[in-house]
């Protein structure tokens, strides 16, 4: 079923949560609405269910005007960031709540509730604990559940509100992979709000970057994450080194270099954007054009190395990210006067962005 | 044990239990002690001919009336307004809060006094309601409408931080699995907030059967009539009576010390779930 959102608008109060948005969701994707918190995104997913009303717009199920159609006519699976179970009903209970609240006409008979819960937990590989009460589970058994609940009355569209944000690190890792996989089995159209870029790169089809009310760009995570339309979106998805440059007579002085850019003109501010594992430390300058820096410290995180340098010129603190046999050569040669050099940046101007620059 | 580092020095601990048991002994026991074996001073023959004479037995079938009525609807109201303060948002919300615990604040006396101004015979709505023959005041009706002012906060109170607690995530999840509205009351919230109910119901069973203060403004005293348990262990006192008076105030009694074990066994049972969910 595919979702589309037009002019949606939604205030509280002062404060503008949805700022005529405008957004199609084709049929089967899996799709992350991605943003700082106060970005919108769990106010549109919850309108999207019907659990919150826009001010204005219109919301269609596969081109059908569903806007006014109440939460539980809709056809929606919701997963709640803090799962949301029913704290008195046993798993089991759990699962089979959306099918034995129908009325007498559609429930199905207490067999095949029995089949379909039993087969679904089968499928969040609970089958063992459908006797169990919330408390006593684990919190990504938890989500698990609460997935298998909002699966057992066949949603067309599956809602998900920062479904792995109250698990730790390790158990989010697993949840994620396993909704990748879940979603590859069952295909059914699911919009998943989160925070964390990473979880939004590895999980989703498309990437939907939001801020402040406002769409910032749709893309596939390659896209977004490569081709960010504004320094909005660079920084958010992923660490960034920012520089402030100016352009003069087609070219971009920056520190101590010098960058030959006649596409950008003349008399400019411009800002340039680039991830620490797009920055290379040479100890001599051998290929020219590196910014001087001083080394001020280093961290090792995991198998790289993040090192934190100051520029000579303009003290602007640099933070890259090497290998440890980079690091490894840096640290022999003892000299703390090092160059910077970018493999990729990202330049900004009032007017466009460039992309691919090598200093 | 050993290993506890002290704070404070060791004759604090027994000090404060010994004026803690000094005091239980001299505000509860020995009152509860006096009340039962003054009821029974003149064996259990005129203890039982004191509750079954017509006047006790009409003051005892008033106040079960009394909390028949009241109780339920305190239920009601209470679920109502808890809900609505938990699960909506709107301007107000404050001060509807305070205003619900405005029977707490108010003197019995002054609550009684109230509808002695509104439904007396010189109050406001005095002269219509004689008018249509209608009486409030001094006449069950007035007994049971100051019960239901005194009573009003338990339930509501009880229920309200519970249902601030479990938020609205539950009821939601009921309705987008398609729950009416209806089935996500009985389904979800209320067997939610069960324990905290009934915790606000017997609260409120035992202040509405144990009501002195407003309940004596309205009621005018007609014996046999308009007086409830409370009422009636008065009027016997203030007559001499004193074994029929500290025999109908056993019952009462009994059904504070009822009241206690519930209270205790609800209160375990809350501790056991609030332990599960952690």
């Amino acid at each position: 079923m595919s979702i589309q959102i037009s002019n949606i608008n939604k205030r509280f109060d002062n404060f503008v949560a949805l700022d005529n948005i405008n957004l199609t969701i084709p049929d089967g994707e899996l799709v992350a609405l991605l943003g700082p918190s106060g970005s919108g995104k769990t106010t549109l997913l919850r309108i999207i269910a019907g659990l919150e009303e826009a001010d204005s717009g219109t919301i269609y199920f596969n081109g059908e005007d569903t806007t006014a159609t109440h939460v539980r006519d809709r056809g929606v699976g919701f997963v709640f960031q803090h799962y949301a179970l029913f704290r008195h009903m046993s798993v089991f209970e759990n699962v089979a709540f959306g099918l034995r609240v129908r009325p007498k006409a559609t429930r199905p008979s207490e067999e095949e509730i029995n089949e379909r819960v039993h087969k679904l937990l089968k499928l969040i590989q609970l089958d063992w604990i459908a006797n169990r009460y919330p408390s006593q589970l684990s919190g990504g058994q938890r989500q698990r559940v609460a997935l298998a609940r909002a699966l057992a009355v066949e949603p067309k569209v599956l809602l998900l509100d920062e479904p792995f944000g109250a698990l730790d690190a390790k158990v989010r890792q697993e949840l994620r992979q396993w909704l990748r996989s879940l979603h590859d089995e069952i295909h059914i159209t699911s919009v998943f709000v989160t925070h964390d870029q990473e979880e939004a790169l590895e999980v989703s089809d498309k990437i939907v970057v939001m801020n402040q009310g406002k769409i910032e760009q749709i893309g596939t995570p390659e896209e977004v994450y490569d081709r960010p339309t504004n320094p909005f979106v660079y920084s958010f998805l992923g660490n960034v080194n920012l520089f402030h440059a100016r352009v003069e007579q087609g070219s971009l002085h920056l520190e101590n270099t010098e960058l030959n850019t006649p596409d950008l003109g003349s008399s400019k501010e411009a800002s340039l954007f680039v991830r620490p594992h797009e920055i290379h430390i040479s100890i001599d300058n051998a290929l020219g054009g590196g910014i001087e820096a001083k080394l001020i410290g280093w961290r090792l995180v995991g198998p790289r190395v993040r090192v934190e340098l100051e520029t000579v010129h303009a003290h602007q603190k640099v933070e890259a990210e090497i290998s440890k046999g980079e690091w490894q050569a840096i640290k022999a040669h003892e000299n703390d006067t090092l160059f910077v050099h970018f493999s990729n940046a990202r330049i900004y101007t009032n007017e466009a962005s460039w992309n691919d620059y090598v200093i | 044990m050993q290993t506890e580092h002290r704070l404070e020095p060791r004759w604090l601990k027994p000090l404060l239990l010994g004026t803690t048991l000094l005091f239980l002994a001299i505000f509860l026991a020995l009152p509860l002690g006096v009340v039962f074996s003054e009821a029974l001073a003149k064996g259990w023959k005129v203890y039982w001919a004191s509750i079954t004479e017509p006047d006790a037995i009409a003051a005892i079938k008033l106040t079960l009336l009394v909390v028949l009525i009241t109780v339920p609807l305190n239920t009601v109201f209470g679920v109502a307004t808890a809900w609505l303060i938990a699960k909506f948002e709107f301007r107000g919300k404050g001060l509807l809060i305070t205003l619900i615990d405005l029977p707490f604040a108010v003197s019995p006396v002054i609550a009684g006094l109230i509808f002695v101004l509104l439904f007396g015979s010189q109050g406001w709505f005095g002269a219509w309601l004689s008018e249509h023959d209608i009486r409030i005041v001094f006449a069950t009706p007035g007994i049971i409408l100051a019960t239901l002012f005194i009573t009003s906060p338990f339930v509501a109170r009880e229920i309200i931080p519970l249902m601030q607690e479990q938020g609205k995530d539950e009821e939601e999840s009921a309705l987008t699995l398609g729950a009416s509205g209806w089935q996500t009351f009985w389904k979800v919230t209320l067997p939610n907030i069960k324990w905290g109910l009934l915790y606000g119901v017997i609260l409120s069973n035992a202040r509405a059967m144990g009501e002195f203060g407003a309940v004596a403004v309205v009621s005018g005293h007609i014996r046999g009539m308009t007086t409830t348990m409370p009422l009636h262990v008065e009027i016997l006192y203030g007559e001499y009576l004193f074994t029929a008076a500290f025999a109908v105030a056993s019952l009462l009694t009994l059904l504070a010390l009822v009241t206690l074990v519930l209270k205790s066994f609800i209160e375990w049972r809350i501790g056991k779930k609030r332990l599960l969910a952690h």
